[in-house]
């Protein structure tokens, strides 16, 4: 060893770099080893897991009644592991009639308090993991520990309790979540939102009280699940969140409006469609387009000549497909004498195809008043085709 | 003379060393970032996105100029990507062959008379037609521009979703690739403006209706080392740049921004020779001037598959037109060099492009030169010399095996032990020859745009579907 290290020294500044290229070596050799030695080992642990796995499936049933006692695989941690996954794969897919044993195969195999404390004592990515877990469980008694997770210092722990209880999919999931809202949960708004949807869906009125003791930020995210989530029998409270002063609560009771269907909706979703801001406006006009009611065709020609073009193209692709009408609504459409209401309402028939079949009966019918209109048609027609490639090359010219 | 050649061997030097330092820095930093976006995938749930009202819309743009070989398969398997909401233009880009007609045949297109607002100048538009098979497609006919980023904008115009993605029409996306990549965008709407994948290489893997169904490592040396070299860029370079916010670049071939934002800076500059890394650079500029909180991300697990030259020829056209790209994108950003304005884009990232990047095919080639000229000059110590160059080699491949390693610990695409064997054998010749020939073609590149020759060289492929094993 001393000869080797003299020679080194006697080299200089090349020794120096002598050792740099050995120790890249080693780097190298260190490199490949591991990736061998990595590759080994995870082929050797999925086989084992392979082998387990289908020991533990042949006596599943028996592991889920607990005719198999718990001890007998909980305290191997790599038996527990699969039982747990299949469990939690289980219950995600499972009908309400299964679901009740594999719960109780949980609690009674003490996986679910496993969890429970791994949330609580565990840190960093082993915490977070836990919480998603848990949230799997879809147990009730889950919550409170996924409740404290909210108030976690990490923002990634944070992000895992809230989609444990959206995993949880019960309504009292999502009330620590909204408490914790309204003063003060910093994750993002659309983990938020998905974790809120699934936590709701069943009473989306609970949903109510809480959009109207929260304000800002917090208050458009819960009328836009709100929105998501309303059924008819939420109609009073819709219409109070259709006069909110903040738009974009307006704009999603009008999106809620468009799923009620009930004797207020249209005369609401009508002055909506009146509103300032344009993307309620819209948020009407889309929800116009999901009620069935031909008294919408009214509001759907005034949104056609709206100052803001995507308002009027939801409301032509609204009136296009109104089938039964759509002859009287092209009279309409062209009494209105606004150009560009009937250039996107035909570019909208010619997008969903019904445009030959109006013009094949405008053919078909008589007197000069069809013939004007099939005039306008095709002259509009005309101009569209005109007018895109005149766009298109004075675009190109530069 | 023995002087100037000392100074300048101490140089390189210094400057390889430094780079590769960088790269180590970079992996360490790549291996750390990759760790935990592979926890934080564990507490997410693709089909929750997917069911999730709350999805936003995407638009995915195919600019394609000639690709009458892989337009139908690859315009297919887009249509049936996982995602919940999905608009699909083809923009074809003045083909000379019969991309337009393959596409009439296969989608059944029809003229559709639709408004199209110019936002964005381009190219007059021929045609826009409507599939009456598929509802989500919208195929967009114009006239040449000779460029690519002219046809994006095109599709920019008449993209109706707030994001759009733009996909070379060569290329596969994963099924769930658009999910994935969304879901760096759901973790922070509001600062997330741009988001890139990862870009693999196609070739010799097993294709079937334009969909991938089974990964193998190429056969020839060239695409192997090119596997590595995207290894390299994608998950380690990349990777950590982007964990720093300081992306530089966002492959043309796969990624997603939103769209009122590219229109805000006037779209991809028309014939920008590296339109990708041109719009990102500008994204960090007009953000960093707006003093807007943003985050331009990479996600490596939403992958994109690619075709890669598989002949010196093309390689070198290819790796001389990156490099025209590449002073095209920074010449015009050098005022954002070194100044506070720009943050770190402006002190880090710029500054390492432009050195390590940009000029390194002329550092490396004089490097060698002198190198060469002192130890035939007798002015280098033999033992030193060669000790040196197997430094830098050494020190260089030990990073190429990292980011091998990367990709074993963390995505396994290619799961074969032969597979892994080649891919570590051919680390050892990413350094030496194959470092010093894309050297070479990157000079040529500086050349080419020294002299004003901004062609796109075209480069030759297989295609999806003359082929079934691309």
């Amino acid at each position: 060893m001393g000869f080797i290290s003299s020679a080194i020294e006697a080299l200089g500044p090349a020794g120096l770099v002598l050792k740099a290229i050995l120790l890249s070596l080693l780097g190298i050799l260190l490199l490949v080893g591991f990736i061998i030695s990595r590759r080994w080992y995870r082929g050797r642990y999925f086989r084992r897991r392979n082998r387990r796995t289908v020991a533990l499936r042949a006596q599943w049933e028996d592991i889920v009644s607990g005719k198999v006692p718990p001890g007998d695989w909980r305290f191997n941690p790599l038996d527990c592991d699969i039982v747990e996954s299949i469990l939690l794969d289980s219950i995600e897919m499972g009908t309400p009639e299964t679901l009740p044993s594999l719960l109780q195969c949980l609690r009674k195999s003490g996986l679910l308090d496993m969890r429970v404390c791994e949330t609580r004592v565990a840190r960093g990515w082993q915490r977070r993991t836990a919480l998603i877990a848990l949230g799997r469980t879809r147990a009730f008694e889950a919550i409170p520990a996924l409740a404290e997770a909210l108030d976690a210092h990490s923002r990634e722990t944070r992000i895992a309790a809230v989609r444990g209880l959206g995993r949880i999919a019960l309504a009292e999931a999502a009330m620590p979540l909204m408490d914790r809202m309204l003063i003060h949960l910093d994750v993002p708004e659309h983990t938020l939102k998905s974790a809120l949807v699934k936590c709701c869906r069943s009473h989306p009125e609970i949903l109510v009280n809480y959009v109207e003791r929260a304000d800002g930020p917090v208050r458009q995210l819960l009328a836009r699940v709100l929105g998501e989530l309303a059924s008819p029998d939420l109609g009073e409270e819709l219409l109070v969140l259709a006069a909110d002063p903040l738009p974009e609560v307006r704009g999603s009771a009008a999106r809620a409006l468009g799923r009620t269907n009930a004797s207020f909706t249209l005369p609401a979703l009508d002055s909506l469609a009146d509103d300032p801001e344009w993307f309620v406006r819209l948020r009407a006009v889309v929800a116009l387009g999901q009620v069935e009611n031909i008294g919408k065709i009214r509001t759907l020609l005034r949104a056609l000549c709206d100052s803001n073009r995507y308002v009027r193209q939801r409301a032509a692709w609204a009136l296009a497909r109104m089938e039964p009408q759509l002859g009287q609504i092209l009279e309409d459409v062209v009494a209105t004498k606004d150009e560009y209401a009937l250039q996107v309402f035909i570019s909208e028939l010619e997008r969903s195809g019904a445009i030959e079949k109006i013009i094949s009966a405008m053919e078909l019918g008589p007197g000069r008043s069809a013939q004007t209109l099939l005039d306008v048609v095709a002259d509009a027609r005309n101009r569209m085709g005109t007018n895109s490639k005149a766009a298109a090359v004075a675009a190109g010219g530069r | 003379m023995l002087l100037f050649l000392s100074i300048s061997n101490d140089t390189f030097f210094v400057y390889y060393l430094l780079s590769n330092l960088i790269y180590l820095f970079l992996l360490i930093t790549a291996i750390f970032k990759n760790t935990m976006h592979r926890h934080r995938l564990g507490s997410l749930k693709l089909e929750l996105l997917k069911a999730s009202p709350f999805t936003p819309p995407i638009t995915l743009l195919v600019p394609a100029h000639n690709e009458e070989s892989s337009i139908v398969a690859s315009v297919k398997a887009l249509l049936s990507l996982d995602y919940p909401a999905l608009e699909v233009i083809v923009v074809n880009d003045g083909s000379r062959d019969r991309t337009l007609q393959k596409l009439e045949q296969a989608f059944q297109l029809q003229t559709a008379r639709v408004l199209y607002i110019p936002d964005i100048v381009t190219a007059p538009l021929r045609g826009i037609y409507r599939s009456l098979t598929e509802p989500q497609l919208l195929v967009l006919d114009k006239e040449a521009a000779g460029c690519k980023a002219d046809a994006i904008n095109a599709g920019i115009n008449a993209a109706t979703s707030p994001y759009i993605c733009v996909v070379d029409a060569d290329s596969i996306l994963e099924k769930e690739s658009l999910m994935r990549i969304m879901a760096a965008v759901f973790s922070d709407p509001s600062r997330v403006v741009a988001v890139g994948g990862i870009v693999r290489i196609l070739n010799n893997c097993t294709v079937t209706n334009g969909e991938l169904k089974e990964v193998r490592l190429p056969r020839k040396p060239i695409e192997v080392l090119q596997v590595i070299e995207y290894l390299r860029a994608f998950l380690v370079g990349r990777e950590a740049w982007a964990g720093f916010n300081m992306l530089p670049i966002i492959s043309g071939a796969f990624g997603i921004f939103q769209r009122d934002l590219v229109k805000q800076v006037g779209g991809f500059r028309t014939h920008a020779v590296g339109e990708d890394l041109d719009l990102v650079v500008r994204l960090h500029r007009h953000l960093q001037e707006e003093g807007r909180p943003y985050h331009i991300n990479f996600i490596p697990d939403p992958t994109c598959w690619t075709e890669a030259p598989s002949d010196l020829a093309s390689l070198a056209r290819q790796r001389a037109r990156w490099h025209k790209g590449l002073i095209d994108a920074l010449w015009p950003a050098r005022d954002m060099l070194f100044r506070p304005r720009y943050g770190r884009v402006g002190w880090v990232v710029l500054p390492y492009m432009w050195i390590f990047e940009l000029l390194a095919p002329i550092v490396e080639i004089f490097g060698y030169s002198t190198m060469f000229c002192a130890f035939l000059l007798g002015g280098l110590s033999e033992h030193f010399f060669l000790q040196f160059l197997l430094f830098g080699y050494a020190f260089a491949t030990l990073i190429s095996i990292g980011s091998v390693l990367l990709e074993e610990m963390t995505f396994r695409r290619y799961s074969d032990w032969r597979e892994v064997t080649r891919l570590i054998f051919y680390c050892f010749f990413e350094h030496f020859p194959y470092r010093q020939l894309t050297m070479l073609w990157r000079l040529q590149g500086i050349w080419q745009y020294l002299r004003g020759d901004m062609r796109w060289h075209e480069v030759k492929r297989v295609g999806m579907s003359a082929n079934p094993t691309v």
